[in-house]
Order: structure tokens, then sequence, then C-alpha cells
């Protein structure tokens, strides 16, 4: 069912083992994002899929075919790179044209597709320009369009968002998202803001010291998490450290689960907290610190515990926040939205 | 943008100011050493060609062109300036193909090799040119050279090859002397050079000898005009390897400007010579800078 398979890769650089034993595998036509903090190996995985990096074990398939012993030239691959490393002595349109050229296709050939390239990304009036006097987006589609024009079986983007501004990054990732679409190609992004990750893809897959950690659509991932890692890196999460008896996770509110017996961490989204002064089950606090953020308001209540439980509760016009010091009770509004784990947390702040 | 509150530099400020781009005054104590040791001196020797001189005294106030018509007169002249630029050129651009395999290779190793490479590209500029022009001699010189009695030994030839006195001794001297000058620009560029630009080539099917070419080369442009504006300049004027390696018959016009001014002591011809060497390798510099600018032009919009 993977249209682009990676099976057990490793690579290590010297003695840092950068890729160990990861394994992925994306259905065609799907967007993925590849999330994780710098230095977690994503960027070395789409190397390995481009062939800029041999990975020391593992294989690579796209569409049933073992592209891992192939040279980069010859994998079909479309990349594009952090900074676009777009061939600054080019033209814009001497860019895009650039592989149909290597290739050696008609010149009637590489005139109708380089039309439809530069079309595609909205650049057909700035072809004859240079890089160095287009903006980043401008610089951005160039890139797109570059890889696109040969239509690779897979497109490949490393960070493509990282040189852009707050602003301009925001739209471009709305354009981009409506633009592989219209393509229809399978896309792996490499990111490590979480934001980006729910906004592109179809898949998440959230790595950790070189293999990954869950696979899965964004909002299972962030409802779902497997690892205190996850629910860190993907949105915030109150870890709280408690045991596991007879099936429930123990407590003011007990949470059935089937994690066995024993040391267990408790998972809850912030959103999914609820405070109130009255009688009831839930942790007993103090609200310490009050963020009003807007459409909602972010309180941290200390229960006694190393760290405050985070809460984001919903506003509306008028209402103020609830003042520092007040007694309050923090309760778990839905229990399906809790999440137990195994085992004391091992990551987090 | 947090550069609208920064102050627009006046006209003056502008001038002075050593951070922007029109600033003159960092180059003034340069251009003033030069224009008073270089300019001026070059300046007054080249004047003895255009003014008269009499019992070892030049003739106040007057002005001639005659030495400078009879030497443009005189078919010697330009047959020893067509040498010399033949012979430049050619050098030039063997230097040019000698030097970018090295500069490339020590954009690729890294550590111990990088800093031994380095030493064996710019140890040669230690030892004056004078001293490796004598080396050469040695090694290509007749029966006894070192090039002979190898391919001699080896049973290749019977009879010594007459290395010496030729273009070919001419051409191998300066190529080799002014490697160094060639290879340094471009391994500044090449070893800075960004390799995502390559592997982008490779991505999009480009195999490696076309990345070379169609990346690679053209990246490194400014380096190789540089190097070829520089070696052909060093290598046109050079009259100490002609001198030595070319022997006594040889001549270019920079070997004439020598002999006509220390040896026959006519510093009028010495002048007028030097007026046409220095000219002509002036025209050919700027042509070479120029074209390169055309070439470069994705260079200029970048700024």
């Amino acid at each position: 069912m993977g249209y682009l398979v990676i099976d057990k890769v490793c690579k290590s650089f010297g003695k840092q083992q950068v890729l160990a034993n990861c394994s992925l595998s994306i259905p065609r036509g799907t967007v993925l994002t590849l999330l994780g903090p710098s230095g977690c190996g994503k960027t070395t995985l789409l190397r390995s899929i481009a062939g800029f990096v041999e990975p020391d074990a593992g294989s690579i398939m796209i569409d049933g075919k073992d592209i891992s012993q192939l040279a980069p030239n010859q994998r079909q691959v479309g990349y594009v790179f952090q900074n676009y490393a777009l061939f600054p002595h080019l033209s814009v349109a001497d860019n895009v044209a650039y592989g149909l050229r290597v290739r050696r296709r008609p010149a009637d050939e590489i005139a109708r597709r380089l039309a439809q390239a530069l079309d595609l990304v909205d650049l057909g009036a700035l072809g004859a320009r240079f890089p160095a006097q287009l903006s980043g987006g401008q610089q951005q589609r160039v890139a797109i369009a570059r890889a696109l024009v040969l239509e690779p079986s897979v497109l490949l983007l490393d960070e493509p968002f990282n040189a852009l501004d707050a602003q301009l990054r925001l739209t471009m990732q709305i354009e981009l998202r409506k633009l592989i679409a219209r393509v229809g190609i399978t896309s792996i992004f490499v990111t490590h803001d979480q934001l980006e990750a729910m906004t592109l893809s179809d898949n998440v897959a959230v790595m950790g010291t070189g293999a990954i950690q869950q696979f899965g659509p964004p909002l299972e991932i962030y409802d779902r998490p497997r690892s205190s890692y996850v629910a860190n890196f993907i949105g915030r999460a109150n870890l709280i450290p408690g045991r596991c008896e007879k099936g429930f996770f123990t407590g003011p509110q007990p949470v059935p689960t089937a994690v066995a017996d024993g040391e267990a961490t408790l998972v809850v989204r912030p959103e999914n907290l609820t405070i109130g002064t009255g009688a009831g089950p839930g942790w007993v606090g103090k609200i310490g610190f009050a963020t009003p953020i807007g459409p909602t308001v972010e309180y941290e209540i200390d229960c006694g515990w190393t760290e405050p439980l985070r809460a984001v509760v919903p506003r509306q016009f008028g209402w103020g926040t609830i003042p520092a010091q007040t007694a309050v009770r923090v309760s778990i509004s839905d229990p399906q939205a809790a999440v137990v784990l195994a085992g004391s947390r091992s990551h987090g702040h | 943008m947090a550069t609208d509150a920064v102050p627009l530099p006046t006209a003056r400020g502008r001038w002075l100011n050593p951070l922007t781009s029109s600033g003159f005054a960092p180059v003034l104590p340069a251009v003033a050493y030069l224009v008073l040791f270089m300019v001026l001196p070059i300046g007054t020797l080249l004047l003895f060609g255009f003014v008269n001189i009499e019992r070892g005294r030049i003739v106040s106030d007057s002005f001639t062109l005659q030495p400078m018509m009879s030497a443009l007169n005189d078919p010697l002249v330009w047959r020893l300036m067509w040498r010399s630029f033949w012979v430049a050129v050619v050098s030039t651009v063997c230097t040019l193909v000698l030097a970018y395999p090295v500069a490339y290779v020590y954009g690729e190793v890294r550590g111990i090799w990088r800093t031994l490479l380095l030493v064996a590209i710019v140890s040669p500029l230690l030892t004056s040119a004078l001293v490796r022009a004598y080396a050469w001699l040695v090694i290509l010189g007749g029966r006894r050279g070192i090039v002979n009695q190898a391919l001699m030994s080896m049973g290749i030839v019977d009879e010594p090859l007459r290395l010496l006195n030729t273009d070919l001794a001419v051409l191998i001297g300066m190529t080799q002397i002014h490697l160094p000058f060639m290879i340094l620009p471009l391994l500044a560029v090449l070893s800075a050079r960004d390799r995502r630009l390559e592997e982008a080539s490779l991505n999009l099917g480009a195999s490696r000898v076309g990345t070379f070419f169609r990346v690679t080369v053209p990246m490194s442009m400014p380096a190789i005009i540089a190097g070829l504006a520089l070696v052909f300049a060093v290598s046109y004027t050079n009259f100490i390897v002609p001198q030595l390696l070319g022997g006594g018959s040889y001549s270019t016009l920079a070997v004439q400007v020598y002999e006509q001014t220390i040896v026959v002591l006519d510093w009028t011809r010495g002048a007028v010579l030097a007026t046409l060497l220095l000219g002509t390798c002036f025209a050919m510099v700027f042509l070479i800078v120029g074209l390169g600018a055309r070439i470069t032009r994705w260079n200029e919009v970048s700024r």
C-alpha cells in the first residue's frame, strides 16, 4: 500500500548514529511532514531519499522499485532545498528548464513544459530575471517549478518556509498546499515547526533519536500521543505523574486505561482541563499566572507539584481573568481526552 | 525595517564613511603610496621616450613622437610584440588548465591534506622567479639536463632533445612560475562554494561531469577571470624567463625593454618600447575583465 517505503534505514556520521532503523510508509498522493527538533535526523532521511546521503543499511522503495542503489541523478525525485539553491548564474527560465536541458529534450517540448511550469507557480512574467532579483517567496516558487517540471515521483521539501518572514510564510503555506493538491504529487516536508506540520500535511511523522516516534494524521497524533516526547513536541501537554492500579490511572478523577499496573503518566492537553470552584472530583490548586490571549485565557495552576498545571479556557466578550491565588479545582472535561502512558515521564520540561 | 532609523549619510559623510560602498577614504593610503612611488617614477621613465635628449640632458619643453613612430614602423617591434602576446596567451591558458584541478581538489580534501596542499601551492613563491628559471635551465638544459638524461637512459630517444632555447622551454618555465597566481584566486572561490547547487544539479538529472561544466565552472568564473588577467599580465611582461630559457638570440618585447635600457643604454628606445608593452598589457587586461563582467552579469545583480 505504501508508495514510498523506507525500510530500516541506518546512517552514522563517524560515531554519531543519525538514523537508527528508521522505517516509514507513505501512501501515493499524500503529503507527509517529518517533524522533529534539529539534529533528530529528519534532513538526513530526506537527503537519503534524494541520494545525497548513502545509508549504511536499509532500503528505500518508490512504487515497488528499490532506489537506494541509484545515483542521485537517476532517482526522479524532486527536491526543494532549504534556501532553494537556485543557480545564481541562470535566469528563472533557465533554472526551471535546467533539468529538461540536461535530459536533452527537444526544444519545442522544453518551451512547452517550461511555460506550463512557470504558469503553474504564476511566474510567467519573470522568466528573464535572475534569482537575486526575486523576493524570497518568488525564489521558493522557482525552486518548486524547477522540481515539478520534471514530473518527479515524489517531491521533497527541506524546511521550505524557513527563509521566509512570518507573514509570507502563512500565505506560502496555503499556496503550496493548494498547488500540491492540484498536482497530486506525493510530498514530504521537513520541518521543526509543529504548526506548519498541522497546516500542511495528511500525515505527520514525529522523529526523535534517529527513528519515527509516531506516524499518523495530525489530529490523531495530537489527541493520542504515544509518548511524552510526542505529546510535548506536538502542541503542549500536562504530564501528570501517578500510578495505574486495576485498570485505572489513580487520582481524584480515575481514568480507565489498558496500561499495566505500576508507575504511569497522565497526558492532558490544556484545553481539556476545566477550572471550577465548587465541589466535585479534580485536583485542588491555586491560580498562579494568567495569560489572556484573547479568545482564550491560559492559566498556570499550582497544585504543589514541580510543574504547574496548564489550562486553556475559552473566553467571550467582557469576561475577565480569575485573580491569582484563587483556590480552584481543576478537572478533566472528558476522561476520553486524557492519555495514560506507562512509566514515569522521561522527557518534557 | 530597522534601517529606517539610520540617518541618511550626507554627501561628505558618504565620501568619508568607510562602511558605505561608495566610501573612497579607505583606499586613500594605498593610492597615495602607489602614485608617489609607482605611477610618478614610471611616468617619468616613460617620458624619456617623448622628449629630445641632447648630451645626456632633457631639452626643456620639447615633445616628440619621432621615437614612437620609428618603433611603430619597425617590423621587429611587431614581431616581438606578437611573440610576447602568444607566449603569454598560451602559458596563461596552460596555467588555467593545470591550476583548476588543483584548486578543485583543495576544496574536496580536509584536515592535514588541505594544509599540505596549500603549503605545496604557495611554497614556490618563497623562491625568487630568477632561481626557479635557473632551476629549469638545469632540468631542460642540453645533454646533461635531467629531462634528456632520463629520456636517453630509458631509451626513448638516442640524441638529446633540443629543449632549451625554444618557445617550449619558455612556455614550460612561465607556466610553472605563474601557477600559484592562478591557483590562489580559484582556490579561494572553489573551496567556499555552495555545494547545494551541485546537489541541486544532480537532483535535476545532470551527470557529475555535466554539473561541473554547467554549475561549478560558471560559478567560479569571477576567479577564472581574475586569474587570467593576473597571469596574462605577469607572463606578457616577464623578461627573465624568455631571456634565460629562450637563450641569447630569443627576444620578446619585455626582453627588448630590458636590453635597450640596461645593455644598449638607449633609454629613449627603452621608454618607447615600455610604453607599448604597458599600453598593450593594460588593453588586454581590460579586455579580459570586460569580457568577464559580461559573462558574469548575474554577479552584478546580486549586489
